[in-house]
């Protein structure tokens, strides 16, 4: 079922299946989920940095698109769609962590990841934990703002429609968000020449 | 900065998304053009993007493919059922039960007030919804009754939504309860079992919480809408009797839930 994301050609159209999910075809959906989950994940998870709290999201988030197709306005990409419900279902998720009192099984690992690490610069896998951990200290708005336009490659009018705000406030979030992490993420840097990094503003305090 | 005159990593963000006045973007611009260290700087932002564009996404778990794959096919089962029951009354028949002989249950200081409208009632809902009536012991036979027995209550009678704006008809408690998992089952539970002393008045829901609700429930009328806190923070607690007696199917979704997403954040049945 997930290589039917590589044959494009003879593809069902997206507002197609969701026009059927909506009309009672019980196969639909989960079409249109397998088609479009990788993505969907890829969206999860950098927002979240957890996979297990992603994995949730995920779910989550298929589970309120079945139930809300029948209300899709054709207005919109259905993977447009399909990612503004994944970013709530995110936040949604961090809401009721940051409301837990106390903290079950599995969240010790989010609170590691969120927790800034000295920076190991020698390896990718390095730079992947880095990266997670340093996107973990921004505001949700521009973490998600960051994932979409940087890490997804949408462009800034597409994260506008997908998070439902002007693109300004996509430009202005973005902006925001890489000046936050410029200093955690300059070990990383591989250009030549060492340069004075220590005490940049901003890059103290993660909070 | 030890520089003042230096550019911190805000502006330089701004300048390259052309958020700066021209005024500003020019004398950035000019600083740039004289000060090593800027640029270096400026290229740290460009790294930041680069960075984020090659992290790896990290794997996604070997099951939750066929996880969600289930959930969905519950689902599915779930709302075939929903399907049936509706064809069985008529599609435009059930909108009209429910906007008309609605069970609109108040809430208020942690117990029940309000009005389930009953099949041979004139079916007026707002009427209904207003009405206070029975002690809670009651309460629940008569929401079972309307909830199942649409019947003569309803046809014709009723207000008209033929648009379905809001295909149920119910009004909004709060009850000041904080919901929590654990103890969400006993919590509605108690709201909904106690008798009728209070008689707080809910307030009627706005068109963005009645579609809400109507997508939430697949059409069902609600036994309790309850705008209060769940886990601590602002959330809608939505339950519909379920079929077994005394079982609650329930629903909780932040406060800025839509029909379009419903951001449920908990959906569970308890009791019975």
């Amino acid at each position: 079922m997930a290589s039917v994301s590589t044959r494009p050609v003879d593809e069902t159209p997206d507002k197609e299946l969701l026009a059927r999910h909506a009309a009672g075809d019980p196969h639909a959906f989960a079409e249109l989920v397998n088609r479009h989950r990788d993505r969907m994940w890829a969206v999860a998870v950098r927002t979240l940095g957890d996979p297990e709290e992603a994995a949730d999201a995920l779910q989550d988030a298929c589970l309120s698109a079945f139930r809300a197709a029948g209300r899709f306005r054709g207005d919109a990409a259905v993977t447009t769609w399909l990612h503004r419900i994944v970013v709530n279902a995110c936040l949604d998720r961090i809401r009721r962590k940051s409301v837990r009192p106390a903290t079950p099984m599995g969240d010790d690992a989010t609170f590691d990841a969120v927790a800034p690490k000295a920076p190991d610069p020698t390896d990718a896998h390095g730079v992947a934990l880095d990266v997670r951990s340093a996107l973990a200290v921004l505001p949700f708005e521009q973490r998600a703002a960051l994932v979409l336009v940087d890490m997804m490659g949408y462009s800034v009018d597409d994260a506008a429609r997908v998070l439902e705000v002007p693109p300004g406030t996509i430009k202005s979030r973005c902006a925001r968000g890489r000046a936050r992490l410029a200093p955690l993420l300059t070990h990383h840097r591989n250009r030549p020449g060492p340069r004075n990094v220590g005490g940049v503003e901003g890059g103290g305090t993660p909070r | 900065m030890k520089n003042p005159a230096h550019l911190d990593y805000d502006t330089l963000a701004d300048l390259a998304e052309g958020l700066l006045e021209d005024d500003h973007a020019a004398s950035v611009n000019a600083h740039l053009e004289s000060c090593a260290d800027c640029r270096d700087r400026s290229a740290d932002l460009a790294d930041v993007s680069r960075l984020l564009a090659e992290a790896p996404t990290p794997a996604m778990p070997a099951d939750l493919a066929s996880r969600i794959d289930s959930a969905i096919a519950a689902e599915s089962l779930h709302s075939a059922q929903v399907v049936s029951l509706e064809q069985r009354r008529g599609r435009r028949h059930w909108r009209l039960l429910s906007a008309a002989a609605a069970t609109a249950i108040v809430l208020g200081g942690g117990a029940m007030v309000g009005k389930a409208a009953l099949e041979g009632s004139d079916g007026d809902a707002s009427t209904a919804a207003k009405t206070p009536v029975m002690d809670g012991s009651d309460g629940g036979a008569a929401m079972r009754s309307s909830a199942r027995a649409p019947g003569a209550a309803t046809e014709g009678s009723g207000p008209r939504r033929d648009t379905l704006a809001a295909p149920v008809t119910f009004t909004v408690a709060a009850s000041g309860t904080d919901y929590r998992a654990s103890s969400l089952g006993p919590q509605v539970g108690d709201l909904l079992g106690k008798g009728g002393e209070s008689r707080t008045e809910g307030r009627a829901p706005d068109a963005r919480l009645s579609e809400c609700v109507a997508s939430v429930t697949r059409g069902k009328t609600p036994a309790l809408v309850d705008s209060a806190r769940y886990e601590g923070g602002p959330a809608t607690v939505i339950a519909v009797r379920a079929a077994k007696p005394d079982a609650w199917e329930i629903w909780v979704v932040g406060p800025d839930c839509s029909a379009q997403d419903t951001r449920e954040l908990k959906h569970t049945v308890a009791g019975g």
